[in-house]
């Protein structure tokens, strides 16, 4: 086909999509293919916001719970009446975090978005738009395929060009027009299709427009080509994990699972389809108030809320399905108590300085007029891709290329380590949360003040050892099948009451005797003695900041394995630290943990791990 | 990375059974049944309103052949152009891509062309690729004739079937036809496929086949850990031990 056949198909076809969404379902009947026509016939099942289950839904909602959301109504009401207020400044935040009545959101949503002001202010111009749309859009083919997916479960978008229906098109198709430089990107129709639940079309589109361009949301820069804020906000967020979940990190990293795949919605959409939808709902209140820190600090909540389930699971398919599938269908905890930790979150994230990464840069802007028409060049008009990538693309290419390669990289220095030791075989490393990250935030102080000396380190004589030599097998195996249901936060390592005390052994430390050996916070490492083994003497005490300069190649080279630690005997350094040392590489130690976070770094060519 | 493993080490004298690791991915151009193939393979359901993919999606099959366990894992990609940019972070290493188009837009099948056209450029070189002329029950609405495509598979070596996610019908197949095609010997797997990736200026090569990837847990304790870093766990530990000299060794922690 030649050019001007193909613009005429191309104007054809759009043209005959805007006439099915015009003519609406009344006047489709028998025109709608079967196939795209669900039946839905059980209206019982369909929940307070719509949606329509499989199975009848478990209850209804709790009478107490009803009471207080009239009281809070109530309340509302009475804010409502005096927006402007200095009251209502003060009272928003609290009530918007205990969540806005649902009855009211419609109209505390569209306050929020300034809605009616950026209406007044552009009189017409969705209308136009929308005509506008109607003869030029490139997009509508792309809409219209995923108006006719989306939300196909809830009762507004059920029926296919039922009243909803239509309203999603033509907000994205008057969009698309209205900022052309992201025209339509999949994703939107999500955003739109959850404000049109509660908002008129008119309404929506404003509140889209908002979302997209005011700077509080900025998300602009995440549907425009390459995906410039993604892409920082992504970075950000692996800094975070990085700071306040290393083991999880690693976890992630281990299994290839970049946060591009298990996030992205969360970012796009703003948890749509990933969390349950009245907690969604939640979110966005306070998404809609506060802005884009939330998101990230949503982000952080949920990988918190369910680090240990995640720990568990030792695939990425697994961990995937997880966070996308299982946390839509039953976050397992109660919205209120998932809002308390989101703003526990934020607080934690504001005091280390992590809250956001900051304004966006010029090329996360839009850089054309909103709402000023740019007639689309041939190509996209009849649709067809371009031959290269922009230089956008290019970057997002190489962004995300760099992305897993780094998080390679990074594991790779990784990976010999506890971590592996213990989740390989029992799936459970980060039960014990060295985190300091916690859920209520109170682990971070035990693990503080449990970050002790008191790693014991005994060396027995083989003679003595009463251990069998299948004894690790035994113990993985054991931990393997008891930690999948309890999480009882018993390391994958069972517990050994080894004889240490009875028994006249070497010993590298003798740990302090407030306390107990036997206490939570001890580690032990058993280790049958071999006397060509390195004795904590060959050892040269060095501190970790300086032990690349002074542990050089000249120095005496172990041949075997060593232990020592260093909390406080003579020629250690006074670090509370453990070190292990061995001849090589091939000889891989265990990682000891004393309770808190153990990152340990293989030096070349001195074969010697630093924990710390 | 292929990534294989054989069970003849095993020291408990567990059933010998070969475990194949293949990376494939999907690609086509939106709306075309990439995601509901992949959910009728994996999952043996079909939603008629299978929600539109946003980035990419990521699942994992495994299939019995003869002596060798077949593990696919899958990358469901977006088909918005947007999101081509993303799509070289998925193909990148795969052994193996279905390019899917649908039989009753000519478009969708002029774009799966393209993407053959980049695989053959960019992926790796032994990659297999397989194209599937999906909504075979649209027979009726058919745009694309079977000849055509058949033709064009052939000239370019790809395997080739028309596929229904919605009746199922050659979705297995697909699959299984590409894992009888790629390679699944001990050493055809890692070199053919994964082990001969081009590696591109200053990227690094990776030192092991499954360096990014967590061996099933039936392999995992079958390797002594040279040169398999998931390989070094407790039984790693304990052979290092052993080479510097202990006889016997245990490591106790608890739990904090």
């Amino acid at each position: 086909m030649n050019e001007e056949a193909l613009l005429v198909r191309a104007a054809e076809e759009r043209e005959r999509i805007f006439q099915r969404y015009e003519r609406g379902r009344e006047n489709l009947v028998g025109q709608i293919d079967p196939w795209e026509d669900p039946e839905f016939e059980d209206y019982h099942k369909t929940d307070r916001y719509g949606f329509i289950h499989d199975e009848r839904l478990p209850q209804k909602t709790a009478p107490q719970k009803v009471n207080v959301e009239v009281e809070r109504e109530k309340k509302w009401v009475k804010m409502l009446a005096s927006w402007g207020s200095p009251t209502t400044k003060e009272k928003l935040h609290r009530r918007i975090y205990k969540g806005i009545p649902n009855s009211l959101r419609i109209k505390i949503w569209c306050k929020l978005l300034d809605v009616n002001r950026t209406k007044m202010e552009n009189p017409g111009k969705y209308h136009e738009m929308l005509r506008l749309a109607k003869q030029w859009s490139t997009d509508v083919r792309q809409i219209d395929s995923d108006v006719n997916r989306q939300f196909r479960e809830h009762q507004f978008y059920r029926e296919r060009y039922s009243e909803k229906q239509c309203s999603l098109f033509n907000v994205l198709c008057a969009y698309s027009i209205y900022n052309s430089e992201v025209g339509y990107c999949q994703g939107m129709s999500g955003l739109a299709g959850v404000l049109l639940m509660y908002m008129d079309e008119e309404d929506a589109f404003w509140a889209l427009a908002t979302l997209l361009s005011d700077k509080k949301y900025a998300m602009h820069g995440l549907y425009i080509e390459g995906f410039p804020k993604l892409t920082r906000f992504l970075q950000h967020h692996d800094k975070i994990l990085t700071k306040f979940m290393p083991k999880l990190k690693y976890h992630f990293d281990k299994y290839g699972l970049d946060a591009i795949l298990y996030s992205l919605k969360w970012y796009f959409v703003c948890f749509v389809e990933r969390v349950p939808f009245s907690l969604c709902l939640r979110v966005w209140d306070i998404y809609l108030l506060d802005g884009e820190r939330v998101i990230t600090a949503m982000a952080y909540t949920i990988l918190k809320l369910h680090k240990k389930a995640i720990m568990k699971l030792n695939d990425m398919d697994l961990i995937v399905n997880y966070i996308q599938v299982k946390l839509h269908k039953d976050f397992g905890y109660d919205d209120d108590v998932v809002i308390y930790n989101l703003e526990r979150s934020m607080e934690e994230l504001k005091r280390a300085k992590l809250d956001y990464p900051g304004p966006p840069p010029p090329n996360e802007l839009p850089k054309r007029e909103l709402g000023a028409f740019v007639e689309p060049d041939k190509k996209s008009k009849i649709g067809q891709r371009a031959e290269n990538f922009s230089d956008a693309e290019k970057q997002a290419r190489a962004t995300v290329i760099l992305r897993r390669e780094k998080a390679a990289l990074d594991l790779q220095e990784l990976r010999v380590s506890q971590s592996d030791t213990v989740s390989e075989h029992s799936g459970v490393a980060g039960v014990r949360c060295e985190d300091s990250a916690s859920v209520l935030g109170s682990r971070r102080s035990l693990a503080d003040t449990s970050v002790t000396s008191t790693a014991d380190l005994s060396v027995f004589s083989s003679g003595r050892s009463h251990v069998p030599d299948n004894s690790l097998d035994t113990h993985s195996n054991m931990s393997d099948d008891g930690t999948g249901s309890d999480g009882s936060g018993v390391c994958g390592l069972s517990i050994q009451r080894a004889p240490s005390t009875t028994l006249s052994t070497p010993r590298a430390t003798p740990h302090p005797p407030s306390v107990s050996p036997m206490s939570e916070d001890v580690v032990r490492i058993h280790v049958t003695y071999n006397p060509i083994a390195g004795s904590p003497s060959h050892l040269h005490p060095v501190t970790p900041t300086k032990f690349n300069k002074c542990y050089t190649e000249e120095q005496h080279k172990p041949t075997s394995l060593g232990f020592y630690t260093s909390n406080g005997s003579a020629n250690m350094p006074t670090d509370n630290r453990i070190r292990i040392q061995v001849a090589s590489e091939e000889l891989l130690t265990p990682v000891v943990d004393s309770g808190r976070i153990i990152t340990p770094r293989y030096v070349e060519s001195h074969g010697f791990y630093d924990f710390k | 990375m292929a990534t294989n493993r054989t069970g003849s080490q095993r020291a408990n004298g567990a059933p010998q059974t070969k475990v194949c690791q293949f990376k494939l991915v999907l690609l086509g151009e939106s709306a075309v049944g990439k995601s509901s193939l992949v959910l009728r393979f994996v999952k043996g359901q079909f939603h008629e309103y299978q929600e539109s993919t946003i980035g990419a999606a990521f699942l994992t099959q495994t299939l019995c052949l003869d002596d060798t366990t077949v593990k696919f894992e899958i990358w469901d990609t977006a088909g918005q152009e947007r999101y081509h940019s993303l799509a070289p972070m998925y193909y990148r290493g795969a052994q193996a891509a279905i390019v899917v188009y649908d039989i009753t837009n000519q478009d969708t099948f002029g774009r799966a062309k393209n993407w053959v056209k980049e695989l053959q450029r960019q992926a790796s070189p032994s990659i297999v690729i397989a194209l599937a002329g999906n909504k075979s029950d649209l027979a009726a609405k058919r745009m694309v004739e079977f000849d055509e495509a058949q033709a064009y598979a052939d000239e370019n070596g790809l395997l080739f079937m028309e596929t229904s996610a919605k009746t199922a019908m050659n979705v297995n197949d697909i699959f299984l036809a590409i894992a009888n095609k790629l390679p699944r010997n001990e050493t055809g797997g890692a070199a053919g496929a994964g082990g001969a990736r081009r590696l591109a200026d200053g990227e690094q090569p990776r030192s092991s086949a499954c360096c990014n990837r967590a061996p099933p847990r039936a392999a995992s304790d079958t390797r002594s850990g040279a040169g398999d870093a998931s390989g070094r766990g407790v039984r790693g530990l304990r052979s290092s031990l052993r080479k510097a000299g202990f006889t016997r060794a245990l490591v106790v922690s608890q739990a904090v």
